[in-house]
């Protein structure tokens, strides 16, 4: 969960408005994806942490790139054994595995993955969650009710999480044996697990509904924040250089 | 039944929230923890059934070790009451509630059925009813006889009346005690209510900081002030009152005894007042 948490700090791109920070990870996804060139993906994911490395966040971005890798192998298989364009590459048995055109489609695709996905997962480093669902009400002009629910999703997982120990240490307490090898054992044991979870879940959620509401949850309009999140050159100049990527890798990158 | 050697544990490194603690507790005993916040009361209930592994020392329950056997194969010797019902409860009806941790310990069939249904007979539950839909003492009392059912030769009970009414708080404590003296329970129990230790507790174990500060039979304790007051620990009114007037009215506890100590200070008063 650490890998999505804030990271305080005072650089170029914490400075960003939020929705700019926002509209950027989207730029540079976008980029990404319309970029179709294996180097050039590397090229992005390098990029992107060397950005990174320049406002603090270097180890971050590895652990994060190290993390999407995997994400990227399983896509990588799936195209691999299905992509049938090109040269026979590897052929067993006279049955062919996988073709030149599988493997540059694969290694495309998972990296495009990586390269993609890096930007939008750093922006949970530099970007308080508050700030954002704030910004978004007054500049984009977001219904508060819809940026509340990002947020409180958000704010609820590391809850979910303690609440998910303190169940199975119970149930261990019981006698439950969550170390089995068995599979098929290991499948049942979900449910004492998750009925419990489930339950307390839907309890905390009505629960915090009814202290919205009791605060005045509905009363909210944009003008109810103090925060102001003005745009400045900072914005306007990292909003240029984004869409002159995105020109850049749709005529350069094919 | 249950020794601590010397035992630290720590939730991070740089701070232990139990010092190098020794105590033995014997079989048959009714075992108060008490303490302020964050004292480590929790932590040792934890340490005992092997969901927490001490950083230093050990702990041994029924001779065995925590360290080397799972908490699943201690859960045999060990009942655990939580604090929260929900934690626990997953089944849809009341009996395969309390019969799950029995299945789970892997009993024979006829058992299970044997011990469901005493225990339902004994905290008189429906076997149909639906546990979450339930009011929060009538959960406590599911889970109870689920751990109870299971007969356990030592019952932890973390903070198990917090959210029950007096009268559900005094139905649980009394068929404990019932148990702890017929049946030669040992029972372990972590408590803020220092009314509720004083009346069902035959030992109190005062933690602070997660050192042993004294070890003593319950009258004994809860007379101590300055030792419950290092504690952070707020004695009950009445024990505090028996302090007050000195060793001459030891049974102020009891209501009869109350009434002796207001005579002898010439306050008439009636039952009923």
């Amino acid at each position: 969960m650490n890998l999505l948490n804030y990271v305080p700090g005072d650089s170029f791109l914490h400075k960003l408005n939020p929705v700019i920070k926002l509209a950027a990870a989207f730029m540079y996804g976008v980029a990404a994806i319309l970029c179709n060139n294996v180097l050039g993906e590397v090229g992005f994911i390098v990029l992107m942490i060397l950005i990174s490395y320049s406002s603090g966040l270097g180890d971050r971005a590895v652990r994060l790139t190290k993390t999407l890798i995997i994400i990227g192998m399983l896509m990588f298989v799936i195209q691999l054994l299905f992509v049938r364009s090109g040269d026979p590459l590897l052929v067993i048995a006279g049955f062919c595995v996988f073709t030149t055109g599988g493997l540059i489609s694969a290694l495309l695709l998972s990296l495009r993955v990586v390269a993609a996905m890096l930007p939008l997962m750093l922006l949970f480093a530099i970007t308080q969650m508050n700030d954002l669902c704030n910004a978004l009400v007054k500049k984009a002009h977001l219904p508060y009710r819809y940026a509340f629910i990002v947020t409180t999703a958000f704010r609820f997982v590391p809850i979910f999480t303690t609440e998910f120990h303190d169940i199975q240490d119970a149930q261990k307490a019981r006698g439950v044996d969550f170390d089995t090898k068995n599979i098929i054992r290991k499948m049942q044991l979900i449910a004492p697990l998750c009925v419990p979870l489930l339950v307390s879940s839907l309890k905390k959620v009505d629960n915090s509904a009814m202290s919205a509401e009791m605060r005045g949850f509905a009363l909210r309009t944009i003008k109810s924040g103090y925060k102001d999140y003005p745009f400045t050159w900072r914005d306007i100049a990292v909003v240029l250089v984004l869409a002159a990527l995105i020109i850049f890798s749709v005529l350069f990158l094919k | 039944m249950i020794r601590f050697e010397n035992v630290s544990f720590g939730y991070t490194r740089e701070r232990e929230t139990i010092k190098n603690l020794s105590f033995h507790i014997k079989k048959g005993e009714f075992v108060a923890l008490i303490g302020a916040n964050g004292a480590g009361k929790s932590t040792i209930s934890r340490l005992t059934n092997g969901l927490l592994q001490p950083t230093g020392g050990h702990v041994y329950l029924n001779g065995k070790d925590t360290q080397t056997t799972p908490s699943s194969v201690l859960a045999k010797d060990c009942g655990f009451l939580f604090q929260n019902p929900d934690r626990q409860i997953c089944e849809n009806t009341v009996r395969d509630e309390i019969a799950f941790s029995m299945k789970a310990q892997g009993w024979p069939k006829d058992k299970i059925y044997e011990h469901v249904n005493a225990a339902l007979e004994t905290f008189s539950l429906d076997p149909e009813w639906f546990p979450f839909s339930r009011s929060r003492g009538e959960r406590q009392r599911i889970a109870l006889a689920g751990v109870l059912a299971c007969e356990p030769g030592l019952l932890i009970l973390d903070e198990p009346t917090t959210g029950l009414d007096y009268l559900e708080c005094t139905h649980i404590m009394d068929y404990v005690t019932k148990l702890n003296q017929e049946k030669g329970i040992t029972v372990l129990m972590v408590s803020h209510d220092m009314e509720l230790v004083q009346s069902y507790a035959r030992r109190v174990l005062v933690l602070n900081h997660g050192t042993l500060m004294g070890d003593g039979p319950t009258n004994q304790i809860m007379k101590d002030a300055p030792l419950l007051k290092s504690a952070r620990v707020l004695p009950a009114q009445i024990p505090e009152l028996a302090l007050r007037f000195g060793d001459r009215f030891r049974d102020i506890y009891t209501v009869e005894g109350m009434f002796a100590a207001l005579y002898s200070m010439n306050i008439n008063v009636e039952e009923g007042d």
